[in-house]
């Protein structure tokens, strides 16, 4: 199900509206509202606790909301549970990866497009498919030559490259991605780029976390500022960085 | 001689469907039950009464023990599995415990304490089977084909949905994976298996009761997995056969003061099982060293 080129056309795939979501008193999310459009890179930035993850976790139904309301491809999708959001077309990954530690890279990959939940023997046709699906994602990652390494075998870069390989091989419309670049080494941090660059030019949209500005700078066509739970901007990146309050809060809490 | 040796290899046999069967909730999904011997006993008692009451025939009293321990099952994981690893384990003693209630009480169907006795030897296409020397085919055979059985679903996409659900529930849940069903799958494949050895068991025996199937023999199963080794094929079926020789293995050992071989034979297991998870956490089959590092 992969989209044209819609970069551009900008259609709303994801309609966020005055969600919130507390931990014991603490807003963790509040009253937040946003679009996720089609085809671009949308980039949450914000200091350390501003509910950038914790926005992902009620997207993908991880969390319970305390009110608001998501629609997905104009359908409201409240109360969806995470394996749902993941058959619906919405991936995520985690900033702790998750890998399936004990399997091999090629399973890592393959487990992941393989969502039936019944023992039922595959047919030809779906085995050649998946395999070929994670031929590509192995290939683009350059995880080819490990893939009968044990995911917790891999070197820190392979293990990050392994996570993002895990959605590029499914045919999900949105990624969320938990700060998928970081720790990487600025050679690393290329090859994803150019990765992410190419999989959005393919119809793929993205939404994700990213501390770094230069990498902020380099990928994001829209940047979302969340501080404490709110929502403080949604805008083009230049009109983002720019803004001197913004700047503030960001450099403010890392210095 | 050769009477004692057949005894122990069907012994060994139906041990190893236990170990094998756990092992493929324990070693793949990360369940860790403690009432495997209920659907051992579930499958004796459900294959007696129907070679008693029905047909002795084993493609009758199979699918009955199988179904039996099936749906028996589902009381433990359907509200068991929607919550996290731990609830399920004191589930499953609950289910332990109070099963043996019901073996000790349902005297009707089980007999009650004094168990059942002369159980009809299990009827293969017309033949009786109640020699040794037969039966020992019989038991292989079941082994087998439960091993191979495991050994497709384990390879299979069902199965790296139970490793990916082991290593990481939130991830393969975050793959469109459902959890719950899943593991409620793996389980009602397990306790059918199990049903299997329950069967061989009792028309083996030709008498059972509620000894056989409390909670030390779901610990013993649960100690044969883990000796041998969790996640590996031939890892439980190591650990059964071990743990069925020792005890005669050291009742040889002349030098030990016989009266006492009870006690010397408690010290070694411990001791033992101790030093194995010391030096090989991953049991006799598993890695060698089983490092943390990485574990998510």
């Amino acid at each position: 199900m992969m989209v044209e080129n819609t970069k551009g056309t900008e259609d709303v795939l994801m309609e966020i509206r005055n969600v919130d979501k507390a931990f014991g008193g603490v807003k963790a999310v509040d009253n937040v509202s946003m679009d996720l459009r089609a085809g671009i890179i949308t980039t949450l930035v914000g200091p350390n606790g501003a509910g950038k993850t914790t926005l992902f976790n009620l997207i993908t139904g991880e969390l319970s909301k305390d009110s608001g309301s998501i629609k997905w491809l104009g359908q409201p999708i409240n109360r969806i549970k995470p394996f749902q959001a993941a058959r619906a077309g919405i991936l995520r990954t985690f900033q702790d990866l998750r890998l399936f530690s004990e399997m091999s890279v090629e399973e890592n990959v393959l487990t992941s497009i393989e969502a039936g939940s019944l023992p039922l023997p595959q047919t030809g046709n779906q085995r050649a498919a998946r395999q070929e699906r994670v031929e590509y994602a192995l290939s683009r990652t350059g995880l080819a030559d490990k893939r009968k390494t044990r995911a917790k075998d891999l070197a820190y870069a392979e293990r990050k490259f392994l996570s993002m390989a895990r959605v590029m091989a499914t045919e999900a419309r949105l990624w969320l991605l938990d700060e998928p670049a970081s720790g990487l080494d600025p050679h690393s941090y290329e090859k994803f780029l150019e990765i992410l660059r190419e999989e959005v030019k393919q119809g793929v949209t993205v939404c994700i976390i990213e501390h770094n500005l230069d990498i902020v700078i380099g990928i994001s066509d829209r940047i979302a500022f969340l501080d404490r739970g709110r929502l403080l901007a949604d805008d083009e990146p230049q009109t983002v960085l720019n803004d001197p309050a913004l700047r503030a809060i960001y450099f403010g809490e890392r210095a | 001689m050769e009477a004692y040796l057949l005894n122990l290899v069907i012994l060994i046999s139906i041990y190893s469907i236990l170990a094998s069967t756990l092992n493929f909730i324990m070693g793949y999904a990360g369940i860790y039950s403690l009432a495997h011997a209920v659907f051992f006993g579930v499958g004796a008692y459900a294959g007696t009464y129907a070679a008693m009451h029905v047909n002795a025939s084993i493609f009758i009293s199979l699918p009955v023990a199988m179904v039996a321990g099936a749906v028996l099952s589902l009381i433990l994981a359907l509200p068991a599995l929607r919550v996290r690893g731990e609830y399920f384990v004191a589930a499953s003693l609950g289910l332990q415990v109070l099963a043996v209630t019901i073996f000790s009480e349902w005297k009707s169907v089980t007999g009650g304490i004094g168990g059942l006795v002369g159980i009809p030897p299990v009827n293969v296409a017309g033949l009786d089977i109640f020699k040794p020397g037969q039966f020992v085919f019989l038991t292989l055979a079941a082994l087998v084909i439960v091993l191979i059985i495991i050994n497709r679903l384990v390879h299979s996409s069902f199965g790296r949905s139970l490793r990916a659900i082991r290593d990481s529930e939130s991830a393969a849940a975050a793959f469109g994976k459902n959890v719950p069903l899943i593991k409620t799958i793996s389980v009602v494949i397990s306790a059918a298996l199990a049903a299997v050895a329950g069967v061989m068991y009792a028309s083996y025996l030709s008498f059972i009761n509620v000894e056989s199937f409390k909670l030390d023999t779901s610990v013993l199963i649960m100690a044969m997995v883990i000796i041998g080794g969790t996640g590996t094929q031939a890892g439980p079926i190591v650990g059964a056969a071990l743990l069925l020789l020792l005890p005669s293995l050291i009742s040889y050992l002349d030098f030990l003061p016989q009266t006492e071989i009870g006690a010397i034979q408690q010290i070694i297991y411990g001791l033992g099982m101790a030093l194995l998870m010391i030096y090989r956490p991953g049991g006799i089959i598993g890695r060698k060293k089983h490092s943390s590092a990485g574990k998510e």
